[in-house]
């Protein structure tokens, strides 16, 4: 996470990996505690306003627009000025909306840009200087609501039951989570910070992913991933996942080294909410994704890849590559198939005592509502180990009826997920009692469910499966798609976590986490070890510009790999980081786009696509001057050669 | 779904347009909250309550931040695109995807320009400006918004389907040797024979030039002329083009030519389509009143039929009655901009126009308001600027000096207009430093104010207005069709196959060029054409549209790039390569090195020669910085290949075409 932070702290501290993340986590726990006015106001050029306003408070003319501001950044702006932003910018924004029928999305200012998100009466906007790409502003915030989101379900629901303070701590502080990683590049393309794989045993992050494969062997276990002082070494998840898991991540860090730590607080867990597509693609199975690659074109393809762990994906050149992942997938699935028959017979047979013991106590749904409550209310004191404590008894007295119970909800749950995340891609924006779903749901009758028919009970089960949805998502506004809440596990070894997301019902069976608990302990600690030796940053590798500067770009796992070093060459001004902002976006405009060079004075550079990768290349020295006009012997038009040949080394291949 | 909205600060409509969409989705809007009779006031009153929330947030965000908006974009993708000129706020939107925000801002930009065309330095005061577009009278604000919304539209055409107001340059037909007898024509025989003539009412001819469509045959300039600048030229081209629309994209040249007419103008047509086989007698001089009226008036219906709005049945204006428009001139000690010319435009044929340009015998007046403007400009400047004692010493000095200045030419004026200004001039006499701001500005608004009176206000119906003679008006249009007689339908071919890729069969795999030289303004290309009736190199219909659209998002998307300050671009899109270059020589024509190009803001004027002369006054200014006394010329070439070629011969292909394309001799078809 320390991704904002070493930007900061980055100009003071030599080595960028170790003590830029502890100082991050310095700066973080600085944040929360309240003295942030001059580390917020250094990052204010970079993202200069960011501001939830809800205009269902100011209604009647008395109400003043300030009763309306429920999250303001920077903090210390006057409150004389924070009411004329979000006046003017939600009045002109509900204009526009209005004559267009659409919500407004982009807002520009002559010195600054604004992403909007306008959902019912809420207004977010997130400003930023002029010279960053509109694109990456509006992904920041869109990862900045989904954040929200994610730890604490609706919005609207969050802002009944918490106070005001209370959220605006938690927008803060994902709000500084999200402000641009280490460089300029990171920036622009909103990637995830990865350990540098060139510097790391192969074998360790093999090891990592085998880790989190094992811990899947429990079937409540969904996915997880490792980190390392804020760096992902292994990841099961989308990057927008693996983002939001590392949030809470680095939080528990700081919490563990301000904390004397025991081995109690090595474990810990809470609540988050997936959308419901992000659960179904979790709780389908590999030769399910497989099986649905094919109908839900494109975007579920890079998300099977990602599944694999990725470090091995990333290593591994092509043909070995594919030899070497059969191993360690069959196991997987074998691992998975135990558990989906299991919960499929619990759908089969106890249909009957289902449909009894739902309306007594269905345990994971209806709990959840006094749940929640149950949860965000302790952490307002940040009370994580009572929280958790508070939740697990909870759980042990209500949902430990029966473990028929369990099971009978579980299917339930799975069920309902799957068919409501029938419609893959358009999942965000998923509807309760949309038509699309109820298609959706007769197709995975159809291919899933046969058994279900011809038992006689296909019918009440699908009922069941689409009834439980309104008290999940009890949400006044139809318009956000409901969450579903699952377990976040972290296991934490020193500077390594391993993150699970697991279902609700994990934590209550003790048995499964024992299991994991143990059979990871060991792997884990041998891990850190290793992890620890390797020398955070290559002698000689930064400061020493090479005859050429690079950047390589994986759009599926979001992972950047450059030689740019990530501080003081990273600046924005640098001609190298212009002219790649300028192509990424391009790159995003123009779908058939595959390279490019641009020249100007200073630079040439050359930028390639392909569908899974963008990379940047620049040739340092050669002889740049010229007349501009047209000539074949130009250096400019060596570059996409030169880049081929130096690329390789990087593991980059262009061909 | 396109609009372009110019409002005052208080929200007050002072021009709009609308497509047809756009006026739908409004009234559907108002409709919903109130129910009303359409009309013309209706909607201008429904677009105005529609905008009211923006444009009053636009100023309150000048007034307390300091910042304005540049643009909205919503997620069904409209954009708008403001901005502020003086105290008018310019809106442009777009609903339907044909429009980017670098296009909306362009249409702004563009539509300033019309309207500097249009008024004059009116335009510098707000005040003034404001009364002149917003016409208290509803039948003449009619027609003037009429005019405007014509202009807009012949220009929204050009630029979506004519190569040269694609990139903003002048295209020439080429065909030397013509060319070159038509300006000895336009020279020894018209130009000479008018500016003797007792006829021009003092009137003299500048500037004659004959169009064929967009594309200029020839230019002559008279001796004592100043060059006209191309952005001034472009926008003469728009406003001909207003006057006499040709439907380049429909009409096939010959016989079929009254068939895409009007009934109304047919006879007119008719009488040239068997032009060629016919004996000569049958073409001389018939061109009457009466003729002249049915084609303008034809040209006018088909605007207005196409028109958003009601049609309010406007006159047509005096065919003869010249427009008066205020262009640029260079004169020894600097550039004087808005200077009233007259403007005749004497239709040959359709599609062929004659276009005279006249300098009116009060323009030396324009100069002088000029000077004085500027005097007070600075003054005012200076004032603001410095401390108040010294700025008060210094701003003594030049009072004095402009007082006397003013006060020596109005008394040799001799105008009752002027008089008021005396007044005025007197007024301060006994000033203090803070009342010496306000009556700076005073004075210009009356400078400008009196500018008005000399060269907006309409004489009276009653007295003759300043012209050259009808008859010597159409004593020019017969020669000139005389002269032209036998090129004709070889003209109108001719300006749809300028030039052919044909031509250039050694470039295999070349599918498209423009070069453009900007120091002259003037573009090359082969010709587009997309119609399903004529059949070009590319094929027709879908395929050469296809190539068409490449083409105009790559001059698009090259721009983004040089506004960033990148001024060679590759790009390989699809199964294209398309190249991009931007380069510099000295009038030897001698390579200059590559310099640091200028980087612009995402709000700054768009680039291009109609609006603003991106080239000339930002980038050759910066270049030159580092050229001093060295006269710099600036080229563009864009390419388009086949993906297939390699690499190193599409580069040889544009390093030849960049040599080659400005030497008539090596140009296969010059």
């Amino acid at each position: 996470m320390h991704g904002p932070c070493t930007g900061l702290f980055g100009q003071c501290l030599v080595p960028p990996v170790d003590s830029s993340f502890d100082a991050a986590i310095g700066f973080q726990s600085r944040a929360r505690s309240g003295s942030t006015s001059q580390a917020l106001l250094n990052r204010a050029s970079r993202c200069s306003y960011f501001f939830l306003y809800d205009g269902s408070k100011v209604k009647g003319e008395g109400d003043r627009t300030r009763e309306g501001i429920c999250y303001f950044y920077p903090e210390e702006t006057p409150v004389d000025k924070q009411e004329l932003l979000c006046g003017q910018l939600a009045g002109v924004g509900r204009c526009v909306s209005e004559l267009s029928s659409s919500p407004v999305r982009i807002l520009r200012l002559r010195r600054n840009k604004y992403a909007i998100r306008m959902e019912g009466h809420f207004f977010w906007a997130l400003g930023c200087s002029a010279d960053v790409p509109i694109a990456s502003v509006c992904e920041r915030l869109d990862q900045l609501i989904d954040l929200f989101c994610f730890y604490s379900d609706s919005v609207r629901q969050s802002y009944q039951l918490n106070s005001q303070e209370t959220l605006s701590a938690r927008w803060a502080q994902y709000f500084l989570h999200l402000q641009p990683g280490s460089s300029e590049l990171h920036r622009i393309f909103s990637c995830l910070r990865t350990i540098d794989s060139t510097n790391v045993d192969p074998l360790l992050l093999l090891k990592a992913a085998l880790i989190l494969q094992a811990c899947q062997r429990c079937p409540l276990v969904l996915a997880g991933c490792i980190l390392f002082r804020g760096r992902v070494v292994s990841t099961q998840m989308s990057p927008e996942l693996t983002m939001k898991v590392m949030v809470h991540e680095s939080e528990t860090y700081a919490k563990a080294q301000s904390s004397s730590s025991s081995l109690d607080a090595a474990v810990s867990s809470i609540t988050v909410f997936l959308t419901t597509s992000e659960l179904q693609y979790l709780q389908s199975a590999p030769v399910h994704k497989d099986l649905s690659s094919h109908s839900t074109p494109h975007r579920d393809a890079p998300q099977k890849k990602t599944r694999l762990s990725r470090t091995l994906s990333e290593m591994a050149s092509t043909e070995s590559d594919s030899s070497d992942l059969g191993p360690p997938q069959s196991p997987h699935k074998m691992s998975f198939s135990p558990c989906l028959s299991e919960s499929d017979n619990s759908v089969f047979s106890p249909a009957p005592s289902q449909s009894t013991a739902d309306p007594l106590n269905p345990p994971p749904q209806s709990p959840e509502p006094p749940f929640s409550n149950g949860r965000h209310s302790p952490e307002a004191e940040e009370e994580e180990a009572l929280d958790e404590s508070c939740y697990q008894s909870f759980h042990s007295n209500g949902g430990g009826d029966s473990q028929v119970h369990h099971e009978g909800g579980g299917s339930a749950f799975d069920e309902r997920s799957s068919l409501n995340g029938g419609d893959g891609d358009a999942a965000r924006d998923f509807r309760v009692g949309d038509s699309g779903n109820e298609e959706s749901h007769d197709d995975e009758d159809d291919g899933a469910a046969v058994g279900n028919r011809e038992g006689g009970c296909g019918s009440a089960q699908g009922d069941q499966g689409e009834d439980p949805l309104p008290p999940y998502g009890g949400f006044e506004n139809p318009e956000e798609s409901p969450r579903i809440p699952m377990m976040l596990y972290l296991h934490r070894v020193k500077g390594l976590v391993l993150a699970l997301l697991t279902d609700p019902r994990f934590l209550s069976d003790e048995a499964s986490m024992e299991e994991v608990y143990h059979s990871s302990l060991a792997s884990l600690n041998g891990l850190e070890a290793h992890l620890g030796t390797v020398p955070p940053v290559p002698p000689g590798a930064p400061g020493a510009p090479g005859p050429y500067i690079f950047a390589h770009f994986d759009c599926i796992q979001s992972t950047l790999t450059t030689n740019l070093s990530g501080r003081p060459g990273g600046a924005p001004e640098h001609p190298f980081v212009r002219a790649t902002s300028l192509l990424h976006s391009h790159f995003c405009n123009t779908k058939t786009l595959q390279e490019a060079i641009i020249r100007s004075a200073g630079a040439a550079v050359y930028g390639t696509r392909s569908v899974a990768h963008e990379t940047y290349f620049q040739q340092h020295g050669g002889s740049l001057r010229n007349s501009g006009i047209p000539n074949h012997q130009d250096s400019a038009f060596s570059l996409p050669g030169k880049a081929r040949h130096r690329l390789l080394k990087h593991g980059v291949n262009l061909l | 779904m396109k609009c372009l909205l110019i409002a005052s600060e208080s929200a007050e409509v002072l021009f709009y347009w609308t497509d047809p969409e756009f006026q739908q989705n409004i009234q559907q809007q108002y409709g919903s909250s109130q129910e009303e009779g359409q009309g013309l006031p209706a909607f201008e009153d429904s677009i105005s309550t529609l905008f009211a929330p923006i444009i009053i947030s636009c100023s309150t965000m000048v007034d307390r931040l300091g910042d304005s908006y540049t643009s909205f974009t919503t997620e069904n993708n409209h954009i708008y695109v403001l901005h502020q000129f003086d105290e008018c706020l310019y809106i442009a939107v777009n609903g339907d995807g044909e429009e980017g925000e670098d296009a909306l801002r362009r249409k702004i930009y563009v539509m300033k320009k019309m309207i500097e065309v249009r008024f004059g330095m009116v335009t510098l005061s707000s005040n003034l400006l404001r009364r002149e577009l917003r016409p208290q009278d509803t039948e003449q604000r009619a027609r003037l918004w009429k005019h405007l919304q014509g202009l807009l539209e012949t220009y929204s055409h050009l630029r979506e389907n004519d190569q040269s107001f694609l990139v903003e340059a002048v295209e020439r037909l080429i065909h030397p040797t013509l060319c070159e007898q038509c300006i000895e024509f336009l020279e020894r025989r018209l130009v000479q024979q008018l500016n003797s003539s007792a006829e021009r009412a003092g009137e003299e001819v500048l500037h004659a030039f004959i169009l064929v469509h967009t594309k200029l045959l020839a230019f002559y300039s008279s001796r004592n002329a100043s060059s006209l600048a191309t952005s001034d030229l472009l926008a003469l081209i728009i406003m001909a083009q207003n006057m006499y629309p040709s439907n380049v994209d429909q009409d096939d040249p010959g016989p079929e030519v009254g068939k895409f007419q009007k009934p109304r103008t047919r006879h007119h047509h008719k009488m040239f389509s068997t032009s060629g086989s016919g004996p000569e007698s049958f073409y001389t001089p018939e061109p009457s009143p009466t003729d002249r009226d049915s084609s303008s008036s034809g040209g006018l219906c088909r605007r207005m039929a196409e028109d958003s709005l009601q049609a309010l049945e406007v006159p047509p204006p005096d065919p003869s009655t010249p427009r008066r428009v205020f262009l640029e001139i260079s004169g020894k000690d600097g550039l004087y901009p808005m200077m009233p010319h007259s403007l005749y435009c004497l239709p040959l044929w359709p599609g062929i126009t004659l276009v005279l340009l006249t300098k009116i015998p009060t323009s030396a007046v324009a100069l002088s308001v000029y000077k004085f403007l500027e005097a007070f400009a600075k003054l005012e400047k200076c004032l603001n600027g410095g401390q108040e004692g010294s700025a008060a010493a210094r701003g003594q000095l030049a009072i004095h000096d402009i007082r006397s200045k003013l006060d020596k030419f109005i008394k040799a004026s001799q105008q009752n207009c002027w008089m008021i200004l005396l007044n005025s001039l007197r007024s301060c006499l006994y000033f203090y430093f803070y009342s010496l701001i306000p009556w700076c500005k005073n004075m210009k608004t009356q400078l400008c104010g009196i500018y008005r009176q000399c060269f907006l206000i309409d004489s009276g119906p009653g007295d003759f207005p300043q012209r050259l003679s009808p008859r010597l008006q159409e004593r020019a249009q017969t020669m000139a069709q005389e002269k032209l007689m036998d090129w004709k339908d070889f003209l109108l071919v001719k300006s749809k196959r300028n030039i052919t890729m044909v031509s250039y069969p050694d470039f295999p795999g070349l599918i498209h060029f423009i070069c453009v030289d900007r120091s002259t303004g003037q573009m090359i290309a082969p010709s587009l054409s997309t119609t399903e009736r004529t059949t070009s190199e590319l094929g027709k219909g879908p395929v050469a549209q296809f190539i068409k659209n490449k083409v105009w998002s790559l001059v698009s998307t090259t721009r983004n790039f040089l506004r960033k300050g990148y001024s060679t671009v590759t790009l390989r899109d699809g199964d294209f390569y398309f190249c991009y270059f931007l380069w510099f020589e000295n009038e030897m024509g001698y390579k200059l090195e590559a310099g640091d190009i200028p980087l612009l803001p995402d709000d700054s004027a768009p680039i291009g020669m109609l609006a603003w002369d991106y080239y000339s006054r930002k980038l050759l200014r910066y270049y030159s910085k580092n050229h001093q006394g060295e006269v710099v010329r600036c080229y563009e070439l864009l390419t388009v290949h086949l993906g297939v070629i390699p690499t190193e011969i599409i580069l040889q292909h544009c390093r030849q075409l960049a040599s080659k394309l400005w030497e008539p001799s090596r140009n296969p078809l010059l």
